[in-house]
């Protein structure tokens, strides 16, 4: 009965911003993002992202706070070869060619399917 | 800015499709963009749906919610609902979801003359527009009786028993409802590599072979009726159960066979409700999930910001 509303899930509130950054105050190159109304689609590829590839980052992590709050939040800490936002900066540029290769992958393959599908018949 | 690329490039091979069902391979990549793949498929490529319903006459043995609610749940044909606006964020009609941009409109009027009962099927919901209509099944050529197929029942009635409604179909993600969701099942497994140790399976008797082969509750391992010597009949039939590597500990024979996940190549199956096709939907989702990048890009501002306080943090950056 007091379940929030369903488009609570995606849509942001006005006012919010989609990402907001904090630096943190103890630690040289190091911050947290705040995703507002992404999960772990968007939180489990930034993170694998740049633990798995970055060299640069020391520490990548996200976390989503409650099931009932619709954001995440993303933490990485880098050394002084990079910042915490261009590693983020760089994460999202890569994930993108990433899929626009995919993309162009998928639909040479399914042309070249549906082709030979058509000349076996 | 500038910094190394660390992006890869993913290979997809496909194995089969057909309009509501695709089975491919994708490799070079990691289980992240795998899932997140597969979970924009289920919940965020948008599908149209009947989201509401005017109910005029209802006389039928089930009440009006019940009904919208069947009605909700017929898949509608949604190539459209990539280029349609969501109706909270239409503006040709202030969000109430009535125009032609963000909705299609359906008529429903049905009723029972004779003492044969009347079975409502989607087939009786007109369409206000040609390109959304409920998804039709009877040609997929496998199985169904094409006459009797006559769409999804809504409500049967007997004599003396009418529905007459108007329904407005909105465009949606599963996110908000699983009614909005293009896909069935989206599934996705490691393809699994299995090496057989040849030297100690020779060891072994054919009794003990097939002792050892039956022992997998999937047909992963077979004997040829020839030679005897023990084959990977189907290695993707493994469901990584470890019954056959149980096996070969309690014969003495550990190592026997080595199973191992490749942990970059994923055998993807995607089956659709119909609404889309399956190659679409995938293609849908690579779209959908560049966008929800976009939207996680830090804005300029934010950027501005952190460089003014970043005299220090450039400083202690080393820049």
């Amino acid at each position: 009965m007091n379940a929030p509303d369903r488009y609570e899930r995606f849509v942001v509130p006005e006012g919010v911003s989609k990402v907001s950054y904090e630096r943190d105050t103890k630690i040289i190159n190091a911050a947290s993002f705040t995703i507002e109304r992404e999960d772990h689609t968007i939180g489990n590829i930034l993170r694998i992202r740049q633990l798995h590839r970055d060299e640069n980052v020391l520490f990548a992590g996200y976390k989503l706070p409650h099931p009932l709050q619709y954001k995440i939040l993303l933490r990485i800490h880098t050394t002084s070869q990079s910042s915490p936002m261009q590693a983020y900066n760089q994460a999202i540029n890569d994930l993108d060619k990433e899929l626009d290769h995919l993309k162009n992958e998928f639909e040479v393959e399914l042309a070249r399917h549906t082709g030979k599908q058509s000349r076996d018949y | 800015m500038e910094g190394v690329s660390y992006q890869r490039f993913p290979k997809i091979k496909i194995r089969t499709v057909r309009d509501d069902f695709m089975k491919f391979e994708l490799r070079d990549t990691d289980a992240s963009i795998a899932n997140a793949l597969r979970r924009v498929m289920i919940a965020e490529v948008p599908t149209i749906a009947i989201d509401l319903v005017e109910i005029e006459v209802n006389s039928s043995v089930l009440n009006d919610e019940f009904i919208a609610h069947r009605l909700g749940l017929i898949p509608l044909t949604s190539e459209r609902a990539m280029s349609m606006r969501f109706s909270r964020d239409c503006d040709a009609c202030d969000g109430d979801g009535q125009c032609e941009y963000c909705s299609v409109e359906f008529h429903l009027r049905a009723k029972c003359i004779n003492d044969q009962t009347l079975d409502v099927t989607s087939k009786d919901l007109y369409s206000s527009d040609h390109t959304v209509v409920p998804v039709d099944f009877s040609d997929s050529s496998t199985g169904f009786d094409n006459a009797e197929n006559r769409g999804i029942i809504i409500v049967k009635l007997r004599r003396g028993q009418e529905l007459v409604l108007r329904a407005i179909a909105r465009k949606g993600i599963g996110k908000d409802h699983a009614k909005w969701s293009p896909a069935a099942t989206v599934t996705f497994m490691y393809e699994p590599e299995i090496y057989i140790n040849e030297e100690l399976m020779e060891g072994l008797t054919l009794e003990e072979k097939k002792e050892f082969v039956d022992s997998s509750p999937t047909k992963v391992f077979d004997i040829n009726p020839n030679t005897h010597q023990v084959y990977v009949h189907d290695a993707e039939a493994y469901t990584y159960d470890d019954e056959v590597l149980k096996k070969a500990e309690a014969m003495g024979k550990p190592g026997l066979v080595e199973i191992h996940a490749k942990e970059d190549s994923f055998i993807f199956t995607v089956e659709t409700t119909g609404g889309i096709k399956a190659s679409q939907l995938f293609l849908n989702a690579i779209d959908v999930l560049k966008q929800k990048l976009d939207a996680v890009r830090l804005s300029s501002d934010t950027v501005e910001a952190d460089e003014q306080f970043g005299e220090l943090g450039a400083h202690m950056r080393g820049g």
